[in-house]
């Protein structure tokens, strides 16, 4: 996994995977506990999860918790000179049917909806980023009890 | 798979303690055993508190509720009790105490570690 954090561009086309030989292929689960605003350390998620791909590895699932959620705003709007994450994040998921999960409870809280629980709570609109999906914590608890590897991004 | 989960968030302030403590149970009602290490100012979630504010759920209630999830192994730092000037017996909860020296030796027993 070397030098997973000097990706140069982060807006390259996904080259085929790379595979990981044999035995050193892992499964891995990442947790995103930073917002947007974060820059650095939610980029690191990103970066890390796309060279983890690009390498071979399996990703469970992406999950999005506390801060996170906020990536996964489709009303954001980032000023063109910044890097838009969730775009990022949403072309992952398509390139590679990543699983991005988000936690239903904090992105609630925070104004994250998708239709079905705006209709629900009969709040108007919704707000959920395509690729995107509302899930519970047992989510998160069900890929860290299948994977090889758990890593954590953000939060403190 | 085991998990050692540190916690280092005060209980009031932020949703960090009730959101860490929320994985906790989770964990647990999937069967991962997590263990809990209450570290700087997470000691503060095991004081008993009879006050709270009320823009937050009681901590000290999901902290009791801990034992009914079967999640036993509570472990607290002693430079961190030391810090606030508490020892054990002021505690909610009965706690393992732990030096800071113990603790790479602790994370080292279990499969997943996550801090908070």
């Amino acid at each position: 996994m070397a030098g997973f954090l000097y990706m140069s561009d982060l807006n390259a086309p996904v080259s085929p995977a790379i595979p990981a030989v044999g035995s050193n292929s892992l499964t891995y689960a990442i947790v995103v506990r930073c917002g947007s605003h974060q820059q650095s350390q939610a980029l690191s998620a990103f970066q890390f999860t796309k060279e983890a791909l690009l390498q071979g590895h399996k990703v469970l699932r992406v999950f999005f918790y506390q801060q996170g959620v906020h990536i996964a705003s489709r009303l954001r709007v980032v000023p063109q000179d910044e890097l838009n994450l969730t775009a990022l994040w949403q072309q992952l998921s398509v390139d590679h049917e990543l699983e991005l999960g988000v936690c239903i409870a904090a992105a609630l809280q925070s104004g994250i909806v998708d239709r079905q629980e705006s209709s629900r709570y009969e709040l108007g609109s919704d707000s959920l980023a395509s690729q995107f999906t509302l899930v519970g914590l047992g989510q998160l608890a069900a890929a860290s009890a299948e994977c090889d590897r758990l890593v954590s991004f953000g939060g403190n | 798979m085991s998990c050692l989960m540190t916690l280092t968030h005060a209980p009031y302030g932020s949703q960090d303690a009730k959101e860490s403590l929320d994985i906790a149970l989770v964990l647990s009602a999937f069967e991962q055993n997590p263990a809990v290490l209450f570290l700087d100012e997470g000691v503060l979630q095991l004081l008993p508190s009879s006050q709270m504010p009320s823009s937050h759920k009681h901590i000290g209630k999901i902290i009791s509720a801990l034992e009914m999830y079967d999640i036993n192994e509570l472990w607290v730092e002693q430079e961190s009790l030391d810090r606030f000037s508490l020892v054990a017996d002021q505690l909610s909860q009965t706690v393992n105490v732990i030096a800071r020296g113990q603790i790479a030796q602790l994370c080292a027993q279990y499969d997943q570690h996550l801090v908070f």
